[in-house]
């Protein structure tokens, strides 16, 4: 009986490094594997270790990842530079469900750093038979700002909102919560949420969307929780009877609920 | 085949034979004494497997004595997960060089035989079966496994496998099976290569129907003798509906997080994966080692521990063990060994909290 390794690590040429910010990059990897939007990769740093991390678009022969340096394994993966090769293993997890904001409101709501969880997903959105497209972005600072480059093409396609929670001289915008701005929204009941951000956020946004008859069942949350493995085999990631690395990172909000809003579970 | 049928009886001079058989082909791990406490352990000799001693086990409590006979303990403080899924294990080696990394997988090549295996222990490796279908390691291990099966004929005051109806009888799942019997043995097949290795023994007799019924006896008086905690099949949906945190509270003032349970629990699969690295960092070994959900980087995401609350731990790996786990494997998590209410330092007793809570 032969089964596949899944911790075999795979090579990557960087083709091009953006700097978002302070400490986040932008890394276009070059790569055949396909991926669907919502799953993630293991990155790994020679003798530091492994970090799960989103795939934040996808090229026809790259994919995109964009990291905070906030480990050893992550401060690793923000120094490297163009033509430097990155290892790693995946696609892991679960898909975005797009189909069903199809001819529906798609509202998706991103905090911080989950705007790399969402960007794929509303990017193909776009593209895609939704009927509205809303996208709420917060984030703590101006200069916190992920993919500014692409904000003036999504704002000519869609309704992309961004507020943030502290003030800034050369910024224009909103300065607020982002449930602040969800509240200020109308939507139509059969509205999809996808959502990704710190946990707070999420659980903060759950009552405002059931105040507009947005039901626990149309909305994703797209989680981080610890995870070595990627395979349902370390146990780290498990919430409730789930684990997130193979069962996730995106779940139908309802079937999480009792674990996600309970305390320490 | 459940060991039913055909049955040979021998001595103990036959169960030499058997096992110098077995070396031939296998590492044989067996009951060896250590320290004071019977341990699985690779044995070289017939001799070393402690034979002749018998546990006393209670919450936080063991002790071992001289008794007549032979397989008169009954399963080891450790468990064949220590040997399948070992404690730490090399997945891969990673080397630098001028063109990038040159990464080796690194596979555990045993053949080993396990030697005295009790029911519990028999369902624990099925259970694992489940968790690590798809793990490249644990299967290469698992394939080239010999499986020697022996009936209690004993059970410790912490012994619970009727309760978890995985025991006393082992059911499946072995390749020989050894009931001891009255100055003799019956040995029965349930595999193939038992059979064979059966078959191939010289010292041995045809099993006759008096053999059986003493068998029959035996078994019988222990499982009758063996109480029953709770009924499982209530447990998990009690359970999921008593997760607030009230339920679980009284076992933070005892419980100290240190981990013994999940260590010697049979089944407890949890792992992390470090790198070892050479001085001159050329060289890294990713290694799997086992973690343990009572660990406070257990839960850690950018270093907050999602689970800060002892008792919120001791939450995570009960209802991992009676409901989660159902869920994700469709079994239960516990076979009812009992080891961690015996190696657990304060005595919580894992039945009594089953009763507590999901009562």
């Amino acid at each position: 009986m032969l089964v596949k390794n899944p911790y075999l690590l795979k090579a990557g040429r960087v083709e091009k490094v953006i700097k978002e910010c302070e400490g986040i990059y932008t890394f276009h990897i070059a790569t055949e594997e396909s991926a669907v939007f919502g799953q993630y990769n293991m990155l790994y740093a020679f003798g530091k270790g492994e970090a799960p991390i989103t795939i934040a678009s996808k090229g026809e022969n790259y994919v995109v990842h964009t990291v905070r340096a906030v480990g050893d394994v992550t401060k690793h993966i923000d120094s490297l530079k163009e033509g430097d090769l990155l290892y790693w293993r995946g696609p892991y997890g679960n898909r975005w469900d797009l189909e069903r904001a199809y001819g529906k409101t798609l509202l998706i709501i991103s905090g911080g750093l989950g705007l790399a969880a969402t960007r794929w997903v509303f990017e193909e959105a776009q593209k895609s038979p939704v009927k509205r497209l809303i996208h709420l972005y917060g984030a703590k600072d101006y200069d916190s700002l992920l993919y500014r480059y692409l904000y003036k093409d999504w704002n000519n396609r869609a309704d992309f909102r961004i507020v943030l929670s502290n003030p800034h001289p050369q910024w224009k915008g909103k300065v607020s919560l982002i449930t602040n701005l969800l509240k200020e929204l109308d939507l139509e009941k059969d509205t999809i949420v996808f959502m990704c951000g710190p946990d707070p956020m999420v659980k903060a946004c759950i009552p405002l969307l059931k105040e507009k008859g947005i039901d626990e069942d149309s909305v994703y949350a797209s989680l981080e929780r610890h995870m070595k493995c990627s395979v349902g085999t370390c146990g780290h990631c498990m919430i409730g009877p789930y684990f997130v690395c193979k069962d996730g990172p995106i779940f139908r909000y309802d079937l999480i609920k009792e674990y996600f809003e309970r305390k320490e579970v | 085949m459940e060991g039913k049928g055909k049955g040979y009886t021998t001595t103990i001079e036959g169960l030499k034979e058997l096992f110098e058989e077995l070396k031939k082909d296998y590492k044989v791990i067996a009951p060896t004494l250590k320290d004071g406490v019977i341990l699985y352990k690779e044995v070289g000799s017939f001799e070393n497997i402690a034979f002749g001693y018998r546990n006393t086990e209670a919450p936080g409590f063991y002790s071992l004595e001289k008794a007549e006979g032979y397989f008169t303990y009954t399963h080891p403080a450790n468990s064949p997960k220590s040997f399948l899924h070992p404690p730490e294990l090399t997945l891969i080696k990673a080397k630098a060089s001028q063109e990038g990394l040159v990464f080796e997988e690194v596979y555990p090549e045993d053949k080993m035989c396990l030697f005295d295996l009790r029911a519990c222990d028999l369902w624990a490796i099925k259970i694992l079966d489940r968790v690590f279908l798809e793990d490249p390691y644990y299967q290469r291990l698992r394939s080239n496994l010999f499986l020697v099966a022996v009936e209690c004929t004993y059970a410790t005051l912490t012994c619970f496998c009727k309760t978890m109806e995985k025991g006393p009888v082992p059911k499946e799942g072995y390749d020989l099976l050894i009931t001891e019997l009255e100055g003799r043995f019956l040995i029965r097949a349930g595999s193939k290569k038992g059979e064979e290795l059966l078959v191939s023994l010289k010292t041995k007799r045809e099993a006759k129907k008096e053999d059986f019924e003493e068998r029959e006896k035996k078994i019988r008086a222990l499982e009758e003798a063996m109480e029953s905690f709770f009924n499982i099949r209530e447990v998990p949906q009690k359970l999921y509906s008593r997760m607030d945190s009230s339920y679980w509270e009284p076992v933070e003032k005892r419980c100290l997080a240190c981990t013994s349970c999940t260590q010697v629990c049979p089944t407890c699969f949890c792992f992390d994966i470090l790198e070892k690295n050479t001085i001159d960092l050329r060289e890294s070994e990713r290694v799997r080692v086992w973690d343990s959900c009572f660990s406070p980087s257990f839960a850690t995401v950018h270093r907050f521990n999602l689970r800060q609350s002892i008792h919120s731990r001791y939450r995570q790996w009960l209802m991992h063990k009676f409901a989660y786990w159902i869920d994700q494997f469709d079994t239960f998590g516990c076979v009812g060994c009992g080891r961690c209410i015996t190696w657990c330092p304060v005595g919580i007793d894992i039945r009594q909290e089953v009763k507590r809570i999901a009562g």
